[in-house]
């Protein structure tokens, strides 16, 4: 016999009690792998939607911690045109909008002539003619949430818009969106002139040690701006940020529960088997044996529990990208790391609720206990 | 061998039990020696410190005053008393004291985690002394499923799996009925006998008494007799 024999009998002999402590344990760590993988893939597709617009650097405003980025004067571009190395720049306006009765959407205005249009793949219809068209391409998730199809009319703050595209996009993000041309979004916001990031191109051959001259050129020539890779702008983003706090804040709390689970749990395994663990001091075990059986046990079912709870929240997330409300609003990031985050923490909950059990346990008087029935 | 000659494994020296800060005294002074390969009997009534005697003998307590010393050490001066019942001690309990959701195979092999030993040593050492012991064909039954007398001999295997020098038995057919009592103790004379063991049995059982070849009589927390014979066979 092994000793994880005897630790599996303990479980198994009380087995309603163990399935429910393993049941809390997989709900703790199902919210923590989902609302992770949420949060990732919400960076992600943030980080995707800025590296499939091809630009290597994105210069903003960094006094603010605004997630839609901080209004700027968009002439900066030429001063930044005329940067070694800078081969085309093209500005970009965002911000959350409510159109009619449906939730805020994101809506962009760029410049007609950027490249940043060119990742966009037009499904139906035509992009918008000049910057004086009342016209709005819209995302094909956008278009069958808000149920507005190619000629319909959108209301935007006080203006009507004809929607005069559709498109896709490898970003998820973008496909929840409307863009329409910069000088229309500036005139809707009443932003004349503004913009909140300034996508760059450099030229093909510059080496890594240019950029960096350039990034820090960029620091210094303008006071307040920086210029930062697609990654760097998803991390730096504050409703990303916000996203991931706002996850772990909720696993936090979820792990509490858990290990108070545990520890419940296994701290009345251990008073009902109070004689048991007099027997086996009586017949030698060593203190720190007791401890080891307890902790064990915690681990045992707080692994379990774990790998249920990576599995359930797996399941939970590809369920809810797929219901049709939420179909292509979110996306899951599913990585080895974020499996061993989750196993890790599930292992951590079993140790953290098995601790004071097993001290309790240890702390028996081998007489005592075998008196206790 | 002349027993003068032979090694004293327990000395009880001038024990003293009290409880309830004094209120209580279970033992008010015992001493005694016990050789290697005897086979001793405590007897008397209920509530004279026979139990206790025998916990104190066990480091599964510690007495108020005086000392117990095993091969001439002091019990109070193990570091590990665990590592001491583990390697040196077998008990057998009135009650047998088995683990519930362990078979009996499983039960004999539970204190061999703390000696050196493989997962086959175990079960191949268990799986012999429960043959031995005539349970061969009951090894996976789990303690509830076996009679008061098989379990009592698990736990006797129990207790012998580690090969101690010193075997403690507190009532050991106290719960059976009379066929299980004289099976068990029919092992326990073998278990002296063949395996020269030295046997402390606290009994209330005059069977128990006289398979012995010594008697320790108590009343009141003291030993008020002690009384050898000398074994069957020896000049």
């Amino acid at each position: 016999m092994i000793f994880l024999a005897v630790v599996g009998k303990n479980l198994l002999h009380r087995p309603t009690r163990s399935l429910l402590t393993l049941s809390g344990i997989a709900i703790g760590i199902s919210a923590v792998v989902a609302l992770s993988s949420i949060a990732w893939g919400f960076q992600r597709s943030w980080e995707r939607a800025d590296s499939a617009r091809g630009a290597d650097l994105i210069l903003m405003k960094v006094t603010t911690r605004d997630p839609m980025g901080a209004p700027f004067d968009a002439t900066l571009r030429d001063e930044v045109m005329r940067l070694p190395k800078v081969t085309q720049t093209a500005g970009l306006l965002s911000d959350l909008v409510s159109i009619e009765d449906s939730a805020p959407v994101l809506v962009f205005g760029w410049e007609r002539d950027g490249f940043l249009w060119r990742h966009l793949k037009l499904v139906e219809g035509r992009w918008p003619k000049d910057d004086e068209e009342n016209a709005v391409v819209i995302g094909s998730v956008a278009s069958s949430i808000m149920n507005k199809t190619l000629g319909s009319k959108i209301h935007i703050e006080a203006e009507d818009f004809t929607i005069c595209g559709v498109f896709e996009s490898d970003a998820i993000i973008e496909n929840g969106c409307l863009v329409m041309a910069l000088p229309q979004l500036q005139r809707v916001l009443d932003k004349p002139g503004k913009i909140t990031y300034l996508y760059l191109k450099v030229a093909p051959d510059i080496t890594p040690a240019e950029v960096d001259g350039l990034r820090k050129t960029i620091k210094e020539k303008f006071l307040g701006f920086r210029a930062l890779t697609s990654g760097e702008v998803a991390r730096n983003n504050a409703a990303i940020q916000l996203a991931k706090a706002m996850s772990w804040a909720t696993s936090l709390l979820a792990l509490f529960v858990g290990a108070v689970g545990v520890m419940n749990t296994v701290l009345m395994s251990v008073f009902e088997r109070t004689h048991e663990i007099g027997i086996l001091l009586a017949i030698g075990w060593r203190r720190s044996r007791i401890v080891k059986m307890i902790l064990y046990e915690a681990t045992v079912l707080s692994f379990l529990g774990g790998i249920l709870g990576i599995a359930l929240g797996f399941v939970s997330v590809r369920l809810v990208e797929v219901l049709p409300w939420m179909k292509g609003k979110i996306e899951g990031v599913w990585s080895l790391e974020l499996f061993a985050i989750a196993g890790g923490v599930a292992l951590a909950l079993g140790l953290l609720g098995g601790l004071y059990p097993a001290y309790r346990a240890s702390r028996l008087h081998p007489n005592e206990a075998l008196r206790y029935e | 061998m002349a027993e003068a000659e032979r090694q004293v494994v327990v000395e009880a020296r001038g024990l003293v039990r009290e409880f309830d800060e004094g209120r209580v005294k279970a033992l008010r002074g015992v001493d005694f020696t016990i050789r290697q390969g005897e086979f001793v009997a405590v007897v008397g009534p209920s509530g004279c410190g026979k139990s206790t005697l025998l916990q104190l003998l066990g480091a599964l307590d510690a007495p108020t005053r005086g000392e117990v010393l095993f091969k001439g050490r002091s019990l109070s001066t193990l570091a590990d008393p665990s590592a001491f019942r583990a390697r040196s001690l077998g008990f057998v309990f009135q009650s047998f004291h088995l683990l519930p959701t362990l078979t009996a195979l499983e039960n004999v092999q539970v204190p061999m985690f703390e000696v050196p030993s493989t997962s086959r040593d175990r079960r191949r050492r268990a799986a012999e002394l429960l043959e031995a012991f005539g349970l061969g064909d009951r090894m996976d039954h789990l303690p509830v499923k076996l009679s008061g007398g098989e379990r009592q001999r698990v736990a006797i295997a129990r207790s012998l799996v580690n090969g101690p020098e010193l075997l403690l038995a507190d009532e050991p057919t106290g719960n059976l009925d009379s066929e299980s009592s004289a099976r068990v103790l029919e092992l326990m004379r073998h278990i002296h006998e063949e395996r020269h063991m030295t046997l402390v049995v606290v009994t209330h059982d005059p069977n128990v008494a006289r398979q012995a070849y010594r008697t320790l009589g108590m009343l009141d927390g003291r030993i008020i007799a002690d009384t050898g014979r000398q074994p069957e066979g020896t000049p």
